[in-house]
């Protein structure tokens, strides 16, 4: 392997690992205190607890992201930042 | 809609058949484990299939889960969810923090979270002793949790609420005092643990029958949540909006239970809550080891981390519909909140879809139960036996049998201990509450796991105190407080602190208030593990084994330099079947064979079948590994230091032989800089003896040798002579030639053409050698032969009497160049002799040239009558071709024409000899034939001793009569243009070369020349000059030159003869002498 194309994998590892956190660091924030705040009523949705449908909702959500990242990473070459932004963690 | 009357007539199914059941799942839990292990021995392993992975990590869930779930929902609303929030978020991190610790623990041999954690921190025995108990302490309640659940169930399922005579206890009650069913599952459990967990002592290994059982578990309790789930929800009541509605409208002041920031769930603790439980799914032991220590496949980590959280989203889908719906149906009542799942489905005729539950519950307490007894099994034996075993110094040839079977007794022993809990403490508080404090429990080894992985100063002191602290703070605020509420304390402490210190609050430590338990205790001893673990690591200093650790962990993505276990050596070293032996004491023989089998076939291994010394670190380190492997990282590190140092060999650190430190661009560079100035010395235009001396010295200086020599092969005594010598001489070393052959290292260097070192004097091989340097007291030596076209002719020879161990791979590369060297100094000594040599020929030949250039005529006189001219090339500096022309008294000519086989100096002798005899006897002998005859009788004696041979045409000519007399010895018959017939004749007689025959009569013929005649005396060389068609030139091409040329002058038809003969054979040069003699009549 040329040096070239090894720090070209790093970089990418890098950046697989940076988005990886990121969406650690956004999920932490989106199942705490304030944000879960704004969830955090007596309103009903569809016949179901605002807070409880955002949790039931999303709670698969984050996962089909992960789902999709992990598909991402096998296939390979896309830019990572592309997925970020298609992420909708609620 | 089902009245609450109906709850009291649940309907209820036999104890046997609830005991036939569970029997019966238990068999199939064997089968299972034994199918998959049968699948192993055949090599479809299905640890190799993704999903097996991603449901053995659901171990996770446990009855905690299956039951207390909906349990905590009905008392606590959504207080359950964070426990799988958290995992779910921690999957994110998975790949660069599960794939991290997976391949370490791979690389490691690493066994246990203890074992993890004391490898990364200097194979700390201390470290994992505390780790070990930490585990035992939190970890061992939450087991007696499990069997609590179980023997619970049991007791729902087979005998009603209502009426606690009968069911169960129809069979319990006969046995004995405190034996019940839980004991026997309890048995159960530690069987299987004992037989799919330990089956051999290599913990590193993987357990199919174990791990497949618990994925086949894990497939089970989510299939039965999940079936329960929707019979509550689509069953019993109209889909989740129903629940909801029914919920709030007959519990408006439960609605509280769906929101969060409450009193009963404030923010804080769900933090808290998320927080403990992304920690406990990495760290809990038996997380660790299903999901690092089994690990088959780094691609099975990318699967998991969406199929893990997806399964804990399925099983939490209906845990708020079953609690709210088991609130509905109780009237709001949460004394049976814990085993809704169970009695919803009895209480409404549903017996089976109970047993299903049931069975599910079982699952998951089971497929906890014997994970984690394993996994504590293998950590008390690795940290808290082996340091004991090893310091009572077992002296057995083989301990692997007496150590597997401590482990299984440990795995009982831990089953067991989790059944005398729950048989004692088990409606505690402290219990109930067991799953939380056990997560804040391995919450403390986050800082050093996580640290450890990414962060290369954190080191052994800070682990060990961050942990050692986090445990006393948790300790302090979880368990105490825990304790007083079981009843077990005094409440004196919760109310006023330690010894009455306010300050000192269990609850509110060093007043801090308002928070709940696990707040309040995460935070303190969070807080001081980590201080102490981030200032410890910025203060204490690291040793240099630790820091290698730290590395080897830290940079596992990076490619490791392969150099670093080079610089080490091992004295005294042991054998490669020590080393199995070794191994086979603690692990058996088999495996050991095994290992090293598999080790040595990756490796180079020399003539004589042993590893070179700078593999034996090499091998030690992997002995280690493997050691690692069955007994954890600090026994075995323990193991290995105990062996070596009874055996007085140690790791000692090479000699540094470059100057500077470990880094191989600067050694490279040092390595050079010698290279070059050998060069320089090589090329430098100094004697030969002073430039072996200089690179001796150079040698000597730079690496501090004490003896270096330099010997070259004498061809004929077939002897290595001294030829150059810098150091202190010894008796033997420095002084004698040696002899060819392999009883010295010095021959078998020379004569295998290959570099023989000992590093270590002490084990030498040699005894004709080993007398020798053990009376020098020399440490080490290196002997590499000096090479020329492959061929070795010397030896160049190192002797340290200081240091062992000079001789590193890098070294030997640099010892072998210098002798390359040595080598090209030789050759170039070789040629420049040749050179010497052949000059002084080259001048003696030059000066015999100028002599026999001399003898012939030098400059034929012009004469009226006559034109002569005559040519003489050499072939060679000195020739044997010899022609004359002499002038007699009686103003007759005499032409000679001679040809001396050979082009050597002895030809030239013989030329010179018959002109000199010729030129004596001039005035004696008249006639050519008599000339001749007097020849051959004078070369008779002489030329018989060489091998030559000498032909002669001889002539005599009178300008006067025009008459031309002449005589042949054997040579080349000339030509004779007769200018008046046009024609050409050859002038020949009888004779023969001379020196065969004494008695040989030569004839002399005559013949009358007139004007315009040409004579053309000739050697062999012309006629005989070949082209490359391998044609001669030839007598006809040389006589129709002569024909075509009657008009040219002597000298014109020599050099036409020569073109001719130059474009013919298309060379500049002939390969043999060329004498042509032309001479024409004028009148």
């Amino acid at each position: 392997m040329t040096e070239r194309s090894s720090s070209m994998k790093e970089s990418q590892g890098s950046s697989i690992r940076e988005a990886w956190l990121l969406c650690l660091v956004l999920g932490l924030i989106m199942i705490n205190f304030p944000f879960i705040h704004i969830f955090n009523t007596e309103q009903f949705i569809f016949g179901v607890p605002k807070l409880v449908l955002y949790f039931f909702i999303g709670w698969p959500l984050s996962i089909v992201v992960i789902w999709f990242f992990v598909r991402y990473m096998g296939n390979g070459s896309q830019n990572t930042s592309t997925i970020l932004e298609d992420k909708s963690d609620p | 809609m089902i009245s609450a009357k109906n709850v009291l007539f649940m309907s209820m199914i036999s104890a046997k058949t609830v005991l036939l059941v569970s029997l019966g799942y238990f068999a199939l839990l064997f089968l299972v484990a034994l199918y998959a292990e049968k699948c192993r021995k055949t090599g479809t392993c299905l640890l190799k299939n993704s999903h097996v992975y991603s449901l053995s990590l659901a171990v996770y869930c446990t009855s905690w889960t299956f039951y207390g779930s909906v349990g905590k929902a009905a008392t606590s609303g959504l207080e359950f969810l964070p426990i799988y929030l958290g995992p779910t978020l921690i999957a994110f991190a998975w790949w660069f923090l599960l794939r991290k610790m997976v391949l370490i623990s791979k690389q490691q041999n690493i066994t246990s979270i203890a074992d993890f954690l004391s490898s990364r921190y200097d194979r700390s025995t201390v470290l994992g002793a505390i780790v070990t108990l930490f585990a035992v302490f939190g970890i061992t309640p939450y087991i007696a949790l499990q069997l609590k659940a179980i023997a619970q169930t049991l007791g729902i399922l087979s005998m009603p609420l209502t009426s606690p005579s009968t069911g169960l206890y129809d069979y319990t009650s006969k046995l004995p005092g405190s034996i019940d069913i839980a004991f026997f599952v309890a048995l159960l459990l530690a069987l299987f643990g004992m037989l799919f967990g330990a089956r051999n002592l290599d913990a590193s290994e993987k357990h199919e029958g174990l791990v497949v059982a618990v994925a086949f578990e894990s497939l089970v309790k989510l299939v039965a949540f999940l079936a329960v789930g929707i019979f509550v929800t689509y069953g019993l009541f109209d889909g989740f909006i129903d629940i909801f509605q029914q919920f709030y409208e007959q519990f408006p002041e439960r609605r509280d239970l769906l929101l969060l920031g409450t009193e009963q769930t404030p923010y804080t603790k769900w933090f808290t809550l998320i927080i403990l439980s992304m920690m406990a799914v990495m760290f809990l032991p038996r997380q660790f080891h299903i999901m690092i220590t089994e690990n088959t496949d780094e691609k099975h980590i990318k699967s998991a981390m969406w199929k893990f959280p997806a399964y804990l989203f399925l099983i939490n889908l209906f845990v708020l519909p079953i609690a709210l719906g088991g609130l509905i149906i109780n009237g709001g009542d949460t004394t049976q909140a814990d085993y809704f799942v169970l009695t919803l489905p009895l209480s409404s005729g549903h017996p089976w879809l109970a047993l299903l539950v049931f069975i599910g519950g079982l699952s998951a307490s089971a497929g906890m139960v014997m994970v984690s007894s394993v996994t504590i099994a293998t950590m008390v034996l690795n940290h808290l036996v082996m340091p004991i075993i090893l310091k009572m110094n077992i002296q057995a040839q083989n301990i692997s049998g007496l150590l597997i079977n401590i482990k299984r007794l440990g795995i009982l022993g831990v089953i067991f201990i989790g059944y005398f809990y729950f048989k004692l403490i088990g409606s505690s508080y402290a219990l109930v509450n067991m799953g939380l404090i056990s997560f804040a429990a391995v919450t403390q080894f986050a800082p050093a796991v996580i640290g450890g992985l990414f962060w290369k100063r954190a080191n052994r002191k800070a682990a060990i105190s961050g942990i050692s602290l986090g445990f006393i703070l948790w300790f302090y605020t979880l368990l105490i407080p825990s304790f007083v509420r079981s009843g077990w304390l005094s409440s004196d402490i919760l109310q006023n602190g330690l010894y009455g210190i306010n300050l000192l609050k269990p609850l509110e430590l060093f007043g801090l208030r308002g928070f709940d338990i696990y707040t309040h205790s995460l935070f303190w001893s969070m807080l001081f593990n980590l201080a102490a673990y981030l200032t410890l690591s910025f203060f204490a200093k690291q040793t240099e084994a630790e820091e290698i650790q730290a590395e080897k962990f830290v940079d596992i993505f990076v490619e490791q330099a392969p150099q670093q276990s080079k610089l080490k050596r091992i004295s005294k070293a042991p054998t490669v079947m020590e080393f199995v032996e070794l191994m086979s004491k603690f692990i058996g023989e088999k495996p050991a064979q095994a290992a090293i089998t598999e080790y040595l076939s990756n490796q180079e291994i020399d003539a004589r079948g042993n590893l070179s010394d700078h593999e034996i670190p090499n091998l030690k380190s992997f002995t280690e590994r493997t050691l690692a492997g069955h007994v954890g990282a600090a026994p075995a590190r323990i193991i290995l230091e105990n062996y070596l140092e009874a055996r007085g060999s140690e790791m000692e650190d090479v000699f540094d032989i470059f100057g500077t430190v470990t880094i191989s661009h600067a050694s490279s560079r040092e390595q050079l800089s010698v290279l070059y100035d050998a060069a320089q010395i090589v090329s430098s235009e100094e004697d030969f003896q002073k430039t072996l001396d200089n690179i001796l010295e150079l040698l000597a200086q730079q690496f501090k040798f004490d003896l270096c020599v330099i010997r070259f092969l004498e061809p004929e005594s077939m002897t290595l002579m001294v030829k150059s010598l810098v150091g202190s001489s010894s008796e033997h070393f420095g002084q004698f030639e040696r002899n060819l052959n392999m009883d010295t290292y010095i021959g078998q260097a020379f004569l295998s053409n290959s570099t023989t070192v000992v590093n270590d004097a002490d084990f030498i091989e040699k005894t004709l050698s080993a007398k020798h340097v053990k009376r020098d007291g020399i440490t080490c030596l290196a002997h590499t032969p000096i090479v020329f076209e492959g061929e070795p002719v010397g030896i160049l020879s190192a002797f340290s009497k200081t240091t062992k161990g000079i001789f590193t791979n890098e070294f030997i590369a640099l010892f072998e160049n210098l002798a390359g060297q040595v080598g090209i100094a030789w050759r170039n000594d070789q040629q420049l002799q040749k050179l010497l040599r052949g000059r002084e020929q080259e001048r003696e030949m030059q000066i015999a040239r100028d002599i026999q250039k001399t003898l012939l005529p030098s400059n034929l006189p012009n004469l009226d009558n006559i034109a002569v001219a005559g040519l003489c090339v050499s072939a060679h500096q000195v020739g044997g071709d010899y022609y004359d022309f002499i002038e007699r008294d009686n103003s007759s000519y005499d032409l000679i024409i001679a040809d001396v086989s050979g082009h050597s100096i002895g030809s030239a002798l013989i030329m010179a000899e018959t002109r000199t005899f010729i030129h004596a006897r001039m005035e004696s002998i008249k006639q050519p034939a008599e000339m001749l005859s007097a020849l051959n009788g004078y070369f008779l004696k002489d030329l018989d001793r060489s091998d030559l041979f000498v032909t002669m045409f001889y002539l005599q000519y009178n300008p006067v009569n025009h008459r031309l007399i002449y005589g042949n010895a054997g040579h080349n018959t000339p030509l004779l243009w007769k200018n008046r017939e046009r024609k050409i004749v050859t002038l020949d007689t009888e004779g023969m070369i001379f020196g065969i025959k004494s008695d040989i009569t030569f004839e002399q013929k005559a013949t009358d020349l007139e004007p315009g005649d040409i004579l053309l005396l000739y050697t062999d060389g012309i006629i005989e000059a070949e082209n490359k068609d391998k044609v001669f030139f030839g007598i006809e091409r040389l006589g129709k030159l002569l024909e075509e040329s009657d008009d040219l002058t002597p000298q014109e038809l020599i050099d036409r003869i020569m073109t001719q003969g130059r474009i013919f054979t298309g060379m500049r040069h002939f390969n043999d002498d060329i004498t042509l003699v032309v001479m024409k009549v004028l009148k």
